[in-house]
């Protein structure tokens, strides 16, 4: 069997289980939803309604897409407290399949969280833009998550079950208030706005604002954010190596 | 097929393994058996390449262990697993076999495995003996060459534990080469052709159990506890020809004696006799006696391992 029908399979399976969690699947999607509904029907009803309106959607999607994301973590500690992860490593998969399904796996489990926004804000937020725009923003929100898919299954790897919950909701809460996927930055205050410009969550909501205003996003910033990726793609390649280490 | 050379596995300052040399050739069933803490599982963690010896080598179908598990050689069943969650059997097992170059049909695994009913049953909602079952369904499927199983009936009652040594029996038939770990004597006796005694991560004993029981040649000699002992054993026994060991249970006084002629001739001198009873050593008394050095707390090593007593299947568990 091929390298590629390995890791579909193993692809395949995993997308199983996680669809069968249906808390998952809920929060995962509900959540980012419900707050884009909040935040752009509380106050308003002026010019700068539909500007925010846009803004939100970008921002809720991008952190729908971050937060699932870092959830994967969560099942992948399950599975090695369970025994699955070693279950794995004695079957003919290597290890990098074993990786590279994970990630697969996690990354089109973000892709649910990132429509279902962009469509509530075209239908119920009245939201409009380009039809390429809606292609390219999908595109580029899916692919600039990877990094943040990849930090949660290094912590997957690397911690318990209980510290890995914990230390994704506090990374997510920390990634979308800094990186201005809630609130603008620009209505932080100077020092925390210079800082968010290095935070991968602020690249990426970028990477949607870019393209909601018609613009190629900024070299800059996809250099920072593929930075963060390659930190936390090593991460959670030495945290796999680790995991299978102790008995 | 399985070899291990002067293969050293330490955690911390605790030597797990402890220069282990072993060889198994193809087709041999071959128990593999030790006290908890014995050095079993970090064994086979090193054999199936989880684990990378300290010092010495293990090589597994003449290479790196790891190497022969991607070849698809290899099918085991590890011990603490718990079933995988939100998967049915059939698309686990599925999977797994879909990993291996030539596996066996899905529907012959579930059927050897006694899994034919559950086939559609989601594995974390299966009773402790199904999802053992399913554990072994997932050693067989991809038909390796070698199946390693560790403490497979660990949980298991009587009967299941019956039904899972005929389904394993009905595999290695095939011709197939298997280690398992146990500490069921009984299971050894019943079901290898050879059995690997290891003791503090060293290999201690390897025979047929017929061998091992004959090379250690023990048997007992017990005798009601006499009255005024106040429970203790009275002094003196341990010096009598042959004794090995001396226990006091249910009142009686019970000698392990490595030559039951003499020491039933002297024990008149010590102590007067009643209710005599003189029993050939099973295979059990044979483990014990081969394990007796680890009942010694001498080494400070060795702490941090608390040797449990040896068990044997209860009839009716």
């Amino acid at each position: 069997m091929s390298q590629a029908t390995l890791v579909s399979s193993y692809v395949n399976l995993e997308l199983r289980r996680t669809l069968r969690d249906t808390g998952f699947v809920i929060f995962g999607i509900g959540t980012p939803v419900l707050m884009y509904l909040l935040f752009t029907n509380v106050g308003g009803g002026s010019e700068s309604t539909r500007e925010w309106a846009v803004t939100a959607m970008v921002g809720l999607a991008a952190y729908g897409a971050l937060s699932a994301g870092l959830t994967s973590g969560t099942a992948v500690a399950e599975d090695k407290a369970a025994g699955w992860l070693r279950q794995l490593r004695i079957t003919p998969l290597s290890p990098a399949q074993v990786v590279v399904g994970r990630a697969l796996t996690g990354s089109l489990m973000v892709l649910p969280a990132i429509v279902v926004v962009l469509l509530t804000a075209m239908l119920a937020g009245g939201v409009s833009v380009e039809p390429y725009q809606w292609v390219v923003l999908t595109l580029l929100l899916w692919v600039g998550s990877l990094p943040f898919t990849m930090l949660g299954i290094a912590n997957g790897y690397q911690l318990s079950p209980q510290t890995t919950n914990v230390t994704n909701i506090v990374t997510n809460l920390l990634l979308a208030l800094v990186g201005g996927l809630w609130f603008p930055i620009s209505e932080f205050p100077g020092w925390l706005a210079a800082v968010a410009e290095w935070t991968p969550g602020y690249r990426f909501g970028e990477l949607g604002w870019a393209t909601v205003d018609g613009n190629a996003p900024s070299l800059t910033g996809v250099a920072v954010l593929a930075a963060w990726l390659l930190l936390f793609g090593g991460y959670a390649a030495y945290a796999y190596r680790r995991s299978g280490r102790k008995a | 097929m399985v070899g291990f050379t002067g293969a050293v596995k330490e955690f911390g300052a605790v030597r797990a393994v402890d220069g282990l040399d072993l060889t198994i050739g193809t087709g041999e069933r071959v128990a593999l058996l030790g006290r908890n803490g014995a050095g079993k599982s970090t064994s086979i963690g090193l054999l199936l390449g989880l684990d990378e010896p300290t010092s010495g080598s293990v090589r597994l179908f003449g290479r790196a262990p790891a190497d022969a598990v991607r070849e698809g050689r290899v099918g085991a069943m590890l011990q603490d697993t718990k079933p995988v969650p939100r998967v049915t059997v059939k698309e686990l097992v599925s999977f797994v076999a879909a990993t291996y170059p030539r596996p066996l049909p899905v529907a012959e695994t579930l059927e050897l495995a006694g899994l034919a009913d559950l086939a559609g049953r989601r594995a974390d909602k299966l009773s402790g003996g199904q999802a053992q079952r399913v554990s072994f369904a997932v050693a067989l499927a991809g038909d390796p060459d070698l199946l390693v199983l560790d403490e497979p009936t660990a949980a298991l009652d009587v009967q299941a534990r019956r039904a899972f040594w005929e389904s394993m029996r009905s595999f290695t038939d095939r011709g197939k080469t298997v280690l398992f770990s146990s500490h069921y004597l009984e299971e050894a006796d019943q079901n290898a052709d050879r059995v690997v005694v290891i003791d503090r991560g060293r290999l201690i004993a390897d025979g047929s159990s017929a061998e091992i029981k004959r090379a250690v040649g023990s048997s007992h000699v017990s005798f009601d506890l006499p009255d005024g002992s106040g429970g203790q054993a009275p002094a003196g026994l341990e010096s009598l020809p042959g004794v090995l060991s001396v226990t006091v249970a249910e009142g009686r006084v019970r000698l392990r004696t490595s030559d039951s002629d003499a020491t039933v001739d002297a024990l008149p001198g010590v102590v007067r006799v009643r209710g005599l009873e003189v029993a050939p050593a099973g295979l059990e008394d044979a483990f014990l006696s081969l394990t007796d050095d680890a009942d010694r707390p001498a080494d400070p090593r060795y702490a941090s391992f608390a040797p449990s007593p040896v068990q044997t299947p209860k009839a009716g568990a």
